[in-house]
């Protein structure tokens, strides 16, 4: 058990798959119909759109931030989709204009962070706040429109490509994933990203610009937001400001129990892929189980500080000194 | 000395409100010292001709490998870009990526080097390596683990690497032997002064005098935040250096 | 060593001060909100309303004062659970304490208060500082457990709270906050505090000089654990039952004022009256914006509008001052 656990610990992400497999067959072991093609592809959509609005809080904890303007982004993005759409906009130009809106929010998240040295958490919270207030506004605290019919076929729980048994997102999740994780490991910015995070003071004598990479980052984040938001429009088939308030956290234990430190210059989107799914199977699993969602939402407290205690803790001081 | 000969000059430049300013040119293919007590100016210097930090006054101009009138360095970005490279002093604070392998730690100042249609090649990358792996006899058996497997003193040698493989035509070095191990120390000694023989200007703060004369064609001699001494042939020696490090007349 | 230790108290001592310059803005707006307050609605600040006035902004109060230790421990040290703890204190006094055990009494219900408070904090302490989970996963755990808990205990707003509870948000009402703060005043007076400021602003150097870093982080959330189960009395005076829906919006509200308030997340500066002022902040501006009657979306957006707007104003007065290499 120990020697496992030290192998945890190097290979976080190797734990997490443990995880989710393990999880998987105590499903298929306790719950009827667990292995059934409904069930896996309601956890697959719902995996998906958690992975994809995880993109971006992976991003910004390997730059060593944090990123809680996610669901205030991701409610944004699915209200003012709508609105517009509703309007009879052209769908093309409505998403062109929510991720132009999106890349200027998060850039200027990064951009005051770094520039002026204030802390991630509150000024993300400060302007999600302000930009979800702003839309409430705006629609007057009811929010009209829909997405277009194919959006809600690429995420609906009905759906299917071809003969595949699952809706689009799903194999774009997994295409997504791999380009996010190609992304880190072979562009300069990927490199950049991890070695601003892992030493900021050195990465300014190695000429990387830290306000340009927090607010291009951070920029990232919000667009990835974005697209979760226009997603849930298809999905949830109305808008809904309020639509990312699970993920403000949600995004982080993702994030957390794929094996990425919040220490910044670690971690990668594999990890956080598979903690997506490790969230959802737990949250599956409990529904399942025949819990209340109160109870639900307590057990995963849980199994994040259970999981996190595992492989996810910090060096103790001394060997940092 | 000719005006063209010069490819990185420092003209009245004003290192504290009040003392003297001072102008030196460091010519093509010579080995220059910074000496002087902790704390009296040789390191604001050195970052000065980095373009890390500005002077109070005067500028440090910079002539490119093609030669041509020299023109100021704007800052650190626009001196490396032109050239001037920069050893920092504390290598675990400013140098290393301690979260990342050697290989990133070597090319993170040059990674459009590696690129083929914006992705990084690691082939290319690794080739790129190999070259200064053999140039600084870096002791590493595997490239992809973190650079923290290494010792101190190949630590060093990656984050030279990582400068000399920008090409420049200027070296900046903060006491680059600091916390190395004597026999790396030598490998150093005799890296630097084959890039001098090739033509590349070496400025190099040492903490220990005994370094600073053994390596340079003269010291520069820091007292009070300006030049107390410029020393070189035959009266650079270890008396006058610290004479003038305590600023008395040798 | 001797060096850094010596740099180390005097740092904790300058931090000892509340540090005007620290609270500059937050401070300014509390002054023009206060009066914007008083023009608009003067029958609300009359002595005679004060009760009722403190009773409003006691939990606000609360909750960011109980936020404050964990923040200065520093290292990331955050605990995001404090709002679910005030509503799960709020659910266990109404429905157990009260109701079921039929314990009405101020003992009881304030015991009942703090052992929880002291409880989770604990707990919070024993993850972030013990197991060393890092403390925004933790208390973002506490956080779930209690809420999860509060919800099944309560699933509907409930119950009733004798009289002298009530007037916890009456003529009473400064008694939570004047407990919070005696018990703070106290730790000031401590070594304790002086360690907690030098383990904030510098833990490698705390460590290094001997202090039990371990053990002044988990002190910090134990104490921020109190704090919050005081607070929850204060919560549970005003609102009269147990509402499992309130607590939780206490979190995010209390960081806010905390940041708002001039204590630096990364741990090691700021203070009480710094939180303190900036809670008020965000309650005069609550009452001054309800007092328009404008709708809770303005309200919202200029919350967040204000809270960008300090923290840069405050960094930017700082950076003004001079940054030291």
């Amino acid at each position: 058990m120990g020697s496992m656990i030290a192998i945890l610990r190097r290979q976080p992400i190797l734990g997490a798959v443990l995880i989710a497999v393990l999880l998987y067959f105590f499903g298929l072991a306790s719950i009827d119909g667990f292995g059934s093609t409904f069930t896996l592809r309601s956890m697959l959509i719902l995996a998906a759109l958690l992975g994809i609005a995880s993109v971006g809080q992976t991003l910004v904890i390997i730059l060593g931030g944090i990123d809680l303007s996610i669901p205030f982004i991701v409610g944004f993005a699915n209200v003012v989709a709508a609105q517009l759409y509703g309007n009879g906009m052209n769908f093309a130009l409505v998403c062109l204009i929510v991720a132009v809106l999106a890349l200027a929010i998060g850039a200027f998240n990064g951009a005051l962070s770094a520039r002026l040295g204030l802390h991630p958490l509150i000024v993300t919270l400060g302007v999600g706040t302000f930009v979800q207030g702003a839309v409430l506004l705006w629609t007057a605290g009811f929010p009209s429109g829909s997405a277009p019919q194919y959006i809600s076929n690429f995420v609906s729980i009905g759906g299917s490509i071809g003969p595949l048994p699952f809706p689009g997102v799903v194999p774009a999740f997994l295409v997504m994933t791999l380009a996010v994780a190609f992304f880190l490991a072979r562009t300069p910015f990927g490199r950049r990203l991890y070695a601003l995070g892992s030493n900021p003071p050195a990465a300014r004598y190695a000429l990387i610009d830290p306000v340009w990479m927090w607010a291009a980052t951070f920029a990232l984040s919000a667009l990835f937001a974005a697209i979760a938001g226009v997603l849930l429009l298809g999905f949830t088939g109305s808008a809904y400001a309020d639509v990312g308030k699970p993920y403000l956290f949600q995004t982080i234990a993702a994030v957390v129990v794929g094996g990425t430190a919040l220490v910044g210059g670690r971690g990668s989107y594999l990890g956080t892929f598979v903690g997506a799914i490790v969230l959802t199977e737990i949250n599956t699993l409990l529904i399942g189980l025949g819990f209340q969602p109160s109870a639900v939402q307590a057990a995963l407290g849980a199994v994040i500080i259970l999981l996190v205690s595992l492989y996810g803790r910090e060096a103790h001081l001394r060997e940092q000194i | 000395m000719r005006e063209t000969d010069c490819c990185l000059e420092a003209e009245r430049i004003v290192l504290k409100a009040g003392r003297a300013p001072l102008t030196v040119r460091f010519r093509p293919g010579e080995i220059v010292g910074l000496a002087g007590l902790d704390g009296h100016g040789q390191e604001v210097f050195l970052e000065v001709l980095a373009g890390w930090r500005r002077p109070l006054a005067g500028e440090v101009r910079h002539s490119g490998r093609a030669g041509g009138a020299p023109r100021p360095i704007r800052n650190f970005r626009d001196a490396m870009r032109r050239g001037v490279a920069y050893l920092p002093r504390d290598r675990r604070r400013t140098g290393i990526f301690p979260a990342l392998s050697i290989l990133d730690n070597f090319a993170i100042a040059s990674l459009n080097r590696d690129t083929r249609i914006g992705f990084i090649s690691p082939r290319i990358r690794r080739e790129r390596y190999s070259r200064f792996k053999d140039l600084l006899s870096i002791v590493a058996d595997d490239p992809r683990r973190t650079i923290t497997t290494l010792s101190g003193g190949n630590q060093q040698k990656v984050l030279l690497a990582r400068l000399l493989v920008r090409e420049p035509d200027v070296l900046l070095l903060n006491d680059p032997t600091r916390g190395v191990d004597v026999a790396t120390r030598q490998l150093l000694y005799g890296v630097f002064k084959d890039l001098a023989l090739k033509g590349m200007t070496i400025v190099i703060l040492s903490s220990e005098i005994e370094e600073a004369i053994f390596l340079s064609n003269r010291v520069l001699v820091f007292r009070d935040s300006t030049l107390s001494a410029e020393l070189s042939g035959v009266e650079l020696d270890n008396d006058r250096v610290i004479s003038a490090m305590f600023g008395r007349a040798a | 060593m001797t060096a850094t230790a010596a740099k180390m108290k005097g740092q904790a001592e300058r931090f000892r001060l509340p540090g005007i310059a620290g609270i500059g803005f937050a401070g300014l707006l509390f002054v023009v909100l206060l009066l914007v307050n008083v023009y608009l609605n003067p029958e609300r600040f009359l002595p005679h309303s004060w009760g009722t006035l403190i009773g409003l902004a006691a939990p606000l109060i609360s909750a960011a004062l109980a936020s404050t230790p964990a923040i200065l421990s520093g290292r990331g040290g955050l605990d995001v659970s404090i709002g679910p703890l005030m509503g799960f204190v709020n659910a266990i006094v109404v429905t157990i304490i009260i109701a079921k055990w039929g314990l009405a009494g101020p003992v009881a219900v304030w015991v009942a208060a703090i052992v929880i408070g002291a409880a989770f904090g604990a707990f919070n302490g024993f993850l972030a500082a013990i197991v060393r989970i890092q403390p925004i996963v933790a208390t973002l755990g506490t956080y779930l457990v209690l809420a999860g808990l509060t919800t099944t205990i309560v699933p509907s707003p409930t119950g009733t709270i004798p009289s002298w509870f009530s007037g916890l948000s009456g003529a009473w009402s400064f008694i939570p906050l004047l407990v919070i703060g005696l018990l703070w005043f106290a730790l000031t007076r401590t070594p304790y505090y002086t360690a907690l400021m030098a383990t904030g602003s510098e833990d490698r150097a705390a460590f290094t000089s001997g202090l039990n870093v371990t053990l002044i982080r988990f002190l910090a959330y134990l104490v921020g654990g109190v704090f919050a189960g005081i607070a929850g009395l204060s919560l549970t005076a005003l609102i009269g039952s147990a509402d499992p829906n309130i607590g939780e919006t206490y979190t995010l509200l209390a960081i806010s004022s905390v940041a708002l308030g001039g204590v630096s997340l990364a741990g090691g500066r700021g203070g009480f009256i710094g939180a303190t002022i900036g809670a008020l902040d965000i309650f005069l501006l609550q009452s001054a914006l309800i007092y328009f009657n404008v709708s809770t979306f303005i309200l919202q957006t200029a919350y967040g509008a204000i809270l960008v707007l300090a923290v840069a104003s405050t960094a930017m007065q700082k950076s003004s001052g001079g940054r030291d290499l």
